[in-house]
């Protein structure tokens, strides 16, 4: 893959509101009309191919002890550790209810925690959930697989994550957003670069694999000069793995954000500078981009997953272990099961009465048709490899693509007048200055966007 | 079937005999080679295209026809895949069969007329009805349908006795793999690359392994580099090595 290009006015032209892809089609096209007997179905046809799939389990903790205000995640803000209980009683009815829907013979190679904050729930919580899911899964002995969890180091100490390291977790990923005091306070998040680093190291003498951390750029009171020292802090703290996202303001979305005086934000011209620099520290000191907003060492099994041509994306971001069922568990997690996407309720009250009633907590979903299928493997394809073979897409789909694609094309050679993509007739090359805009070329596959949206969808900006 | 496709797609998953007319049969049908050699008339040839009756689609848990049914007609697959099975006394199923694009089921039903099997939509299946006692008729005034048929009843007899050696895991899979390539050969498909669109459960139960041991060799075969396997697709890459493994097989 060419190394990226920062082309400022590029990048400001193609700042657009756009989904980020970590599927297609986008979960704002789910709907109730898919339920528990489709999920029932998906899952049983999955167990019957030839070699079936091996399984990736996402675990969703929505608790956090307190609001970070940029938060747009299904979180639910208290104080009360009690929650927790209530919570893990409905999720071991869930997980009850849904391992005997997946054949035993089918490895769990990847688990990842999320959340709110996991570490909400203590060092005994966490090794009952981990108990619980080894016993009714069948988790893989392979040390290629990835167990992960997000951390929030204010509530975390070593002991913690040696508790981790113990019940098999070998990744973690902390949230550090930005090291500035006057940034932290104005975000509700006040983390020391000590609190950090406490983890961090933990994890490594605990012999975790990959420790990863998350920034992001666009916060209020953000300047130039106090994210560089961020950057620099972050660099000396070496995570395998640096996520840099872009803070999108949308306080009628998401409501916490209005804790967040607009004024304090920085513009658009800083925005793009903040990037830029993100881009030009992180590459400087080793880091390789990988895409989107992800950034990783070249050691890394991200790295070479991508010089592999094995990397894929998916709600984490991306991901080694693409070619697994995804199974979500806890409120608002989704699903990725054949050729099917869901969601669970979204809320406690509805989570914990489809549970109560000895029902799946399954809310609303998607069968992917085989157009939905094809174009997210075009998406796929150009996201995490840069490229798009036509003679392979051809043979694997059934099709002619220039025929298919005939509008996706048309579209993608006004992206080519701006040199973010380079056609020729045997494949489609991401150009180095079209790196940072991959979901600008991402969306010309897209065949839900040339529709209307349904009711309440607001991308955040490409930028 | 082609207006299903999406402009741009070349080809459906599935492998479609091509449709016929009233002088053509599909290329891939059995009863397709059986007239033009034989130099039949085409008033013949008409009467005997007359009796065919496209039916479907049938999607995948349909029943074609069910055990015990009285038999009326032989079938020919045109597009998707059917499977036969029997319910033994014990209400357990026994697959005894997957039949491609151009192959006959029902025969086995002509002696005692009544299908001893059941035979079921393994996904979205279009068939060809031959009424029997019309075909048994035309038969009588054209040798070459009599023996064709003739054919056709010979070969369903020795597809069963393939299975009921003892054969390992790997030498069954080896040469169930082969078996379906050459299959799909003999009609003109694509060999080396096909679509198992049956649930693994059933090839374990045609095979008499138990579903975990099928995908364990199957993964022992991708891992060695002799199939690649991609969902429900099937690329065979060392048709020799397959052939190797199964060479105690008989006709594998």
């Amino acid at each position: 893959m060419p190394l990226p290009q920062f082309d400022s006015a590029i990048i400001l032209r193609y700042d657009v509101a756009g989904p980020r892809y970590t599927s297609y089609p986008t979960a704002p096209q789910f709907d109730s009309g898919f339920g528990e007997p489709e999920l029932r179905a998906a899952a049983h046809a999955s167990n019957e191919d030839p070699i079936p799939r091996p399984l990736s389990l996402y675990v969703h903790v929505p608790f956090c002890l307190s609001p970070c205000f940029y938060c747009g995640c299904t979180r639910i803000i208290t104080r009360d550790r009690g929650k927790a209980v209530i919570y893990l009683e409905h999720l071991y009815r869930e997980i009850e209810l849904t391992a005997p829907l997946f054949d035993r013979d089918r490895p769990v190679t990847q688990l990842h925690f999320g959340g709110g904050t996991p570490n909400f729930l203590d060092a005994q919580q966490m090794s009952e959930l981990l108990d619980s899911l080894s016993r009714h899964f069948t988790f893989s002995r392979d040390a290629e697989r990835e167990f992960g969890i997000e951390l929030d180091p204010r509530h975390c100490d070593g002991d913690y994550v040696r508790m981790l390291a113990a019940n098999g977790f070998n990744r973690i990923s902390v949230g550090i957003q930005d090291f500035d005091p006057e940034v932290q306070r104005a975000v509700n998040r006040v983390q020391s670069v000590e609190q950090t680093r406490t983890v961090l190291q933990a994890a490594r003498d605990a012999g975790m694999r990959s420790v990863s951390v998350d920034l992001i750029y666009g916060l209020p009171l953000q300047t130039v000069e106090k994210f560089a020292r961020t950057l620099r802090e972050v660099i000396e703290l070496r995570p395998d793995r640096v996520a840099c996202y872009a803070y999108a303001h949308l306080p009628e979305r998401f409501k916490g954000q209005s804790q967040i005086d607009a004024a304090d934000l920085p513009d658009a011209a800083t925005r793009l500078t903040l990037l830029g620099l993100t881009v030009r520290m992180l590459t400087d000191a080793g880091y390789r981009y990988v895409g989107m907003d992800h950034f990783a060492l070249p050691a890394d099994d991200l790295v070479r997953a991508q010089d592999a041509g094995t990397l894929q994306r998916n709600f984490q971001g991306y991901s080694t272990h693409g070619n697994c069922d995804l199974i979500g568990l806890g409120m608002s997690s989704i699903s990725h099961i054949g050729a099917s996407f869901s969601q669970n309720a979204r809320d406690l009250i509805s989570y914990y009465a489809k549970l109560d009633s000895g029902r799946l907590p399954v809310a609303r979903g998607l069968a992917l048709s085989d157009d939905d299928a094809i174009r997210a493997d075009a998406i796929q394809r150009l996201m995490c490899h840069g490229m798009l073979d036509i003679a392979d897409f051809e043979a694997r789909h059934h099709l002619d693509f220039g025929v298919y694609f005939a509008q996706s094309l048309e579209r993608l050679r006004a992206l080519e007048q701006d040199g973010l993509v380079a056609l020729d007739p045997a494949r489609i090359t991401i150009a180095p200055r079209g790196r940072f805009l991959l979901r600008v070329v991402a969306m010309c596959f897209d065949a839900y966007l040339a529709q209307p949206a349904p009711s309440e969808v607001r991308y955040s900006r490409a930028l | 079937m082609n207006q299903l496709l999406h402009p741009g797609r070349t080809t459906a998953h599935n492998p479609l005999a091509d449709d016929g007319d009233e002088l053509r049969f599909c290329s891939t049908c059995a009863f397709g080679s059986v007239c033009l050699p034989a130099g039949v008339d085409k008033t013949a040839l008409r009467e005997l295209h007359m009796l065919v009756e496209h039916v479907g689609p049938y999607h995948a848990g349909d029943h074609i026809f069910s055990v015990g049914e009285r038999f009326a007609a032989i079938y020919a697959v045109r597009a998707g895949m059917v499977k036969t099975r029997q319910i033994d006394d014990e209400g357990r199923e026994q697959v005894l069969g997957f039949h491609l694009p151009g192959e006959m089921i029902g025969l086995n039903a002509i002696h005692p007329e009544k299908y001893p099997c059941a035979a079921v939509a393994v996904d979205t299946a279009y068939v060809c009805r031959f009424s029997f006692p019309a075909l048994a008729t035309l038969a009588t005034k054209i040798p070459g349908i009599q023996q064709q048929l003739f054919r056709l009843l010979s070969a369903d007899i020795g597809k069963a006795a393939q299975l009921a050696g003892d054969y390992s895991a790997d030498e069954r899979l080896a040469a169930f793999l082969l078996d379906i390539a050459a299959r799909y050969a003999a009609r003109g498909f694509a060999p080396a690359e096909y679509r198992l669109a049956m649930p693994r459960g059933d090839i374990a139960n045609y095979l008499r392994l138990a579903a975990e041991t099928v995908s364990r060799v199957l993964r022992r075969f991708q891992d060695h580099g002799l199939i690649r396997v991609d969902g429900r697709d099937v690329t065979l890459n060392d048709q020799a090595a397959l052939r190797q493994l199964a060479r105690n097989i008989p006709h594998a």
